[in-house]
């Protein structure tokens, strides 16, 4: 991989250039503790800023208006991003990998016409509507009914774990409309406008006090038959390609961020000690960090693994679920040490950095949001299960005798 | 030490437990809180005399009273009041709620000043005996399941009352109360995991039928009760040794705990809608206290092997505390 992305040592000076150029020196300042309207508002000038220097839809054709980059360059671009601390384009995650990725393999070009240009202006927002409350790493059990009635739908149920719906104009729908099928056969996919009457939001609080989340709530919603997404009772498949879009390039920013970030673990570990000295004189202390870092070499090493794969065509195979629980263990023990390192100065309650990684220096912030990694996107048991049965080729779980 | 609770013992738990089961329950309001102090039930284990066990039975019982209320989600402050400050000032009861605090950070938040009436300082050496006035304390906005607060100006301490030679045992049962406490919340937080995951199904299973849960849960449960008795034991030997055991072990395993009973609610784990936190953020907040794991863990190593010279024979210890 490392001879690909040595051709395109000039593009990566011409985005290093350009994020120097237009990133706003102060962003994290104005951002700290910013309201959810200031933070809505800097996340679409970011956007609308990285479309106008071409970097805002790196992996979306030409023809439909992103930059048509290659893989290696799409490489580059997310290490550049993470290398100059740019915001993250948290809102826009689902409208920008999610609905090019659906539309383009399922969609109609009716579709297509309506919403990808739109998401490229960045006027339109988009959220998921998968998990319910009893559906989650059992997605296919879902049961939000949707009744074909001329031509619309009627949908009843609930969503739940909607990321910034409450941000968001459409939604990208999974219901059930054969109740008498297999799990996975009677599912739809449907493109959900959550302006129509019957739809209504409640935010989750989150153990870090914010709300990032809402459930859904839709009472005799009617969608019409032109927003079904691929075949009726088709739906498991179009999903399938929904979230095998972003191709590991998430998880590569993200790598790269902690990367970057473990500067601030360093500058932590300078303070006064309460037994006297720096923290860093401690051996236990080293010791911590010396494991962080070593992972965090290790984290990029398996992501230019599974990129490596991506490119040469093969599939992703487990990779991603075993970057996926690597990952997510070690945020957890990066920012722990963080809060170590903080004292008791990290526990209080600190305005929070919007838009941004996943290590910030509010270290107890960090710390209880990356509970939040082990869980969502697959928690850490399916994950594992995965690996141990995908790549291990261990039997499955015996089912248990009494338990249907 | 018996495991058994004796007859006096038992008839206190029972006692306590029927006024705990009329109180326990969180007003529907305050179930999005971070906290929620009972002012109520902290006036009645007052004047029913529950606090006073300390004084007029001993710490072991102080103790089984603490870790009863330490199991509700709602709060009242048991441990400062009904065992550090007996142990510490004996004969003689102070006005409470007590909070506690070290005269190294005098000037950061703590845990229940803003409902405390007295606080007790440890100095080094010595303890000082601070009345609390209410309007110079501001609230500190926390998500720990206690009501913290800061001094608006610094306290006189030059004034203040002071018990000479007290540090030491204040930092002892400081730490016995730690453990106590973190004790009966683990055991409240995974009781309460525990009906969760019987309930909730996925892939047509109760989720707590699959290994990779139930097995970390019984050592959650493992740890708690190693705690319970580690606290249990320090309560009743009243040895400083063991005083700093029981806190290491309760501060050192909070983080494996914690994290395990978040991830077993699921989505609801990183929630506070699901009541959980109300026992986990007190754990976590005690977590850092009278000097944390690194100070306990120092303690025991410089009053086990102070001479330096060879470590001490923990199996020979043992053997003398068996007989």
């Amino acid at each position: 991989m490392i001879n690909e992305l040595k051709h395109l040592e000039g593009f990566r000076q011409e985005v290093r250039g350009w994020l120097q150029a237009n990133l706003p020196a102060d962003w994290q300042e104005r951002m700290t503790g910013a309201s959810e309207e200031e933070h809505v508002a800097f996340q679409k000038f970011w956007f609308r800023k990285m479309m106008d220097g071409g970097y805002g839809a790196p992996h979306w054709p030409a023809e439909w208006g992103g930059s048509g980059f290659s893989f290696a360059q799409q490489i580059v671009l997310y290490e550049e991003i993470a290398r100059a601390g740019a915001p993250r384009l948290i809102l826009y995650f689902i409208a920008l990998y999610h609905v090019p990725a659906t539309l383009l393999a399922w969609g109609t070009d009716e579709q297509r016409r309506r919403h990808l240009p739109a998401v490229l202006s960045g006027d339109e927002i988009w959220c998921q509507g998968f998990s319910e409350p009893n559906a989650g790493s059992d997605l296919a059990s879902l049961r939000c009914r949707a009744e074909r009635r001329g031509d619309h739908y009627v949908v009843n149920g609930q969503k739940t774990w909607s990321s910034n719906a409450h941000h968001a104009r459409y939604c990208l729908l999974l219901t059930r409309t054969d109740p008498t099928a297999t799990k996975t056969r009677g599912i739809s996919y449907m493109i959900l406008d959550l302006q129509t009457p019957g739809v209504s939001l409640r935010p989750i609080k989150q153990i870090t006090g914010a709300s990032h989340f809402n459930e859904i709530f839709l009472d005799d919603v009617k969608i019409p038959v032109e927003n079904l997404i691929g075949p009726e009772h088709g739906g498991w498949a179009v999903a399938q390609s929904t979230l095998s879009s972003e191709r590991g390039l998430t998880i590569l920013e993200l790598a790269e961020r902690m990367r970057h970030g473990f500067q601030m673990l360093l500058d932590a570990a300078q303070s006064p000690s309460p037994m006297g000295g720096r923290l860093i004189d401690d051996d236990e202390i080293r010791r911590r960090l010396v494991d962080i870092y070593a992972r965090i070499q290790a984290l990029r090493l398996l992501v230019n693994n599974m990129l490596t794969r991506v490119m040469e065509g093969a599939g992703a195979g487990v990779e991603p679920s075993i970057i996926k629980v690597y990952y997510s263990d070690l945020l957890r023990d990066f920012t722990d040490l963080g809060v170590t390192l903080g004292g008791a100065n990290a526990q209080y309650l600190q305005p929070v950095l919007m838009g941004c990684g996943n290590e910030t220096g509010n270290w107890m912030q960090d710390y209880l949001y990356s509970w939040a990694w082990t869980i969502s996107g697959g928690s850490s048991e399916i994950q594992r299960n995965i690996i141990a049965e995908r790549a291990l080729n261990l039997p499955r779980e015996p089912k248990l005798a009494g338990v249907k | 030490m018996d495991f058994h609770f004796t007859e006096d013992q038992d008839a206190l738990v029972c006692a306590l437990q029927s006024i705990l089961q009329d109180h326990a329950e969180l007003p529907q309001a305050e179930r999005f809180s971070y906290c929620y102090f009972n002012e109520t039930l902290q006036k009645i284990l007052t004047e029913s005399g529950f606090l006073d066990a300390g004084h007029d039975i001993g710490a072991l019982e102080a103790a089984l009273v603490v870790a009863e209320t330490a199991k509700l989600p709602v709060m009242v402050e048991t441990s400062a009041t009904g065992l550090v400050a007996p142990m510490v000032l004996a004969g003689e009861k102070l006005a409470g709620p007590v909070a506690l605090a070290s005269v190294r950070n005098l000037e950061k938040a703590h845990r229940n000043l803003t409902i405390a009436q007295t606080m007790l300082v440890d100095m080094g050496d010595d303890v000082a005996i601070l009345t609390i006035d209410p309007a110079q304390v501001e609230p500190v906005n926390s998500i720990y399941g206690y009501p913290y607060g800061r001094f608006v100006t610094p306290p006189d301490l030059a004034t203040a009352r002071l018990l000479v030679g007290q540090g030491a045992v204040l930092r002892q049962w400081w730490r016995v109360a730690i453990a106590v406490e973190t004790a009966a919340a683990s055991m409240a937080a995974i009781d309460f995991t525990v009906d969760y995951v019987k309930q909730r199904h996925v892939f047509g299973k109760p989720v707590g039928s699959f290994q990779a849960v139930k097995h970390r849960l019984v050592q959650c449960k493992a740890y708690a009760m190693a705690t319970h008795y580690l606290a249990m034991r320090a309560a009743w030997s009243a040895d400083p040794v063991h005083a700093d055991f029981a806190a290491c072990h309760a501060q050192q395993g909070v983080q494996k705990l914690l994290f395990d009973m978040h991830q077993f609610h699921g989505g609801m784990g990183v929630t506070t809608e699901h009541m959980l936190h109300f026992w986990t953020y007190r754990i976590r907040a005690l977590q850092a206290e009278a000097g944390g794991v690194y100070g306990a863990a120092i303690d025991i190593a410089d009053r086990l092997w102070s001479d330096g010279t060879q470590p001490v024979n923990l199996t020979s210890a043992a053997r003398s505390e068996a007989a």
